[in-house]
């Protein structure tokens, strides 16, 4: 690890990146994370990568392809209506089986949206935007430090599993600014050979890399091997953080900005006698329902908390199944809630 | 002296913190300050958010009108040529960052004459980390900017996590910087929680204004 420096988001996620040994960035400016775009337009031709603005996010996905298929670690960011415009391109790299980092700073509401922070897209981004039955790892970082580790788990994650993954980040975490340590840079010549890339078949037999088979069996067979991957990743890849759970009475779940307001509402909550807990999903695919469950067999309320109009409670209700009660406080359109006006919310629920 | 101060710099370097400090600051001394936040390239983060403590100080706060306070259109509000020429009032300028920032000075040039430009900078931020750095962007702001930097504002720091020994180093760097470009440094900047220590240049106290929703 190197020293610290003060970072905004988007600069945290796009060294992480650079830090990975990403060499390739393709892009779209669209607030609020073109600092982000900006960012890579220098740092690449610093470190001899390659930077390019498409003319479009419908270029920048088909892009995202032909790299990362000659086997490229590449990455693109975007927010909302341009990730919207990907979609029909991540689900072809999905089975194309195609790796490569989706940073999404989320914007507020439907159709043009505000430059505010929102959570509004989670069933775009973790329930699949586009078609087909495909999943997306997507991990939602609340501090940049988190946003940097997380950056860097995703490349991993993605070639790992050969994979697109998603940062699903919001304008507050990607305009505010951290002190940020980084790790040691990956120099991308010693990350280890994709076996599938198409590097040129000279002396080797040809390799394959497409999302379709015309034959429906065998389409059949590419999908269930996609399925199968899920599984595993279900099976290995669930992160998240608990905070205040030992001895609580009633359970907030809250992820990303929201999760970080709301650990200031548990300590809130703890100061009137109300003993609070907080579980954070950290990857929202896979959504850690287990651990959720195990949790809400010790409370009577499991609240949610969004900046949305409640899309990860379906999530959360998966995972309480109606051992507690569910409720909800969301806030739309970019405005934040503030740690006091949850609480409020939540003894409204207390009947207190 | 400049009656006026315009505050420039890359991203994150603290050009809004400084702008409402001193306006907050000049306020308090007895004068009539006036600031635009003339910042159309940040969404977020920008002294129009801090409009209403402002003006609990006197100070009038110049933002693009109406609705459109919070869009991301390059708005320059025209109360600007005003301030900047009314000799009773002191204006100050939140200037956005980095190159497409500070090109709104190149259109406000005719109106500048009474106003000191000030270039702030953070060590600890990407970019303005080395003298030789901070010059490459020193050189690339004034181009285009097309005006000349009177001053220099030493404002490293590591936000919460801001030392002394951080002030120091960063000080060290900018004095370079400051002999190279034969700019020289106006003040150090300093979080309040730092308020007593050891500066080489005049110190300016800076409280926390803008917040984060946590």
């Amino acid at each position: 690890m190197g020293e610290k420096i003060m970072v905004k988001g988007t600069e945290a996620i796009g060294e992480a990146a650079i830090r990975a040994g990403c060499r390739v960035y393709f892009g779209y400016p669209i607030t609020p994370q073109s600092e982000l775009t900006e960012y890579m337009s220098r740092r690449m031709e610093e470190v001899g990568g390659v930077f390019l603005q498409a003319e479009s996010e419908v270029a920048t996905v088909n892009m995202m392809y032909g790299a990362s298929s000659v086997g490229a670690r590449v990455m693109t960011s975007t927010s909302s209506p341009g990730f919207s415009l990907m979609q029909e391109g991540i689900s072809y790299m999905a089975n194309a089986q195609l790796p490569g980092v989706f940073v999404d700073v989320v914007r507020g509401g439907p159709g043009l949206g505000d430059i505010q922070p929102s959570q509004g897209d989670y069933f775009q981004i973790v329930k699949g935007g586009g078609h087909g039955d495909y999943r997306l790892p997507v991990y939602s970082p609340s501090s940049l430090q988190e946003a940097v580790e997380l950056t860097i788990h995703a490349f991993d994650v993605a070639d790992k599993y050969r994979t697109p993954v998603v940062i699903f980040a919001d304008g507050m975490m990607g305009q505010m600014m951290e002190p940020v340590e980084f790790p040691d840079p990956i120099d991308p010549g010693s990350l280890p050979e994709k076996d599938w890339a198409l590097t040129g078949a000279k002396g080797r037999n040809a390799r394959y890399v497409t999302s379709f088979d015309i034959d429906p069996y065998k389409l059949e067979k590419m999908n269930k091997n996609l399925q199968e991957k899920y599984k595993k990743i279900t099976e290995e890849e669930q992160k998240w953080e608990e905070f205040m759970t030992d001895d609580m009475e009633v359970l907030f779940v809250a992820h990303g900005t929201v999760g970080r307001i709301v650990k200031s509402t548990v300590k809130m909550a703890r100061d009137k006698g109300i003993k609070a807990g907080l579980f954070r999903p950290i990857s929202l695919f896979p959504f850690p329902y287990q651990r959720l469950s195990e949790l809400a067999d010790k409370v009577d309320i499991v609240m949610t908390v969004e900046m949305s109009a409640g899309q990860m409670l379906e999530d959360v209700k998966l995972a309480v199944l109606g051992k507690a009660r569910t409720p909800f406080y969301g806030r739309l359109a970019g405005v934040i809630p503030t740690p006091g006006e949850i609480l409020e919310a939540l003894m409204k629920e207390l009947g207190r | 002296m400049k009656k006026n101060m315009a505050f420039v710099g890359m991203f994150g370097s603290g050009k809004t913190e400084i702008a409402i400090n001193m306006a907050i600051k000049l306020a308090k001394e007895g004068k009539n300050v006036a600031l635009a936040d003339l910042d159309y390239v940040s969404p977020y983060f920008r002294s129009r958010e801090k409009k209403p403590l402002m003006e609990e100080f006197g100070i009038k706060v110049i933002v693009p009108p109406g609705k459109y306070v919070w869009a991301d259109t390059p708005i320059i509000p025209p109360e600007t040529f005003g301030i900047l020429s009314n000799k009773k009032i002191t204006a100050i300028l939140d200037v956005g960052g980095e190159e497409d920032g500070i090109a709104v000075l190149g259109y406000l040039k005719a109106f500048m004459k009474n106003t000191a430009v000030y270039f702030v900078i953070n060590t600890k931020r990407p970019f303005t980390d080395t003298v030789e750095n901070i010059i490459k962007y020193y050189e690339k702001l004034r181009n285009r900017a097309k005006v000349d930097f009177d001053y220099i504002v030493s404002n490293t720091n590591l936000g919460s996590e801001t030392t002394e020994e951080i002030i120091k180093e960063g000080e060290e760097i900018v004095e370079e910087v400051s002999k190279r470009t034969g700019v020289p440094v106006a003040f150090t900047a300093v979080p309040s929680f730092l308020k007593d220590c050891d500066c080489k240049f005049e110190k300016f106290v800076l409280e926390r204004y803008m917040e984060l929703p946590w």
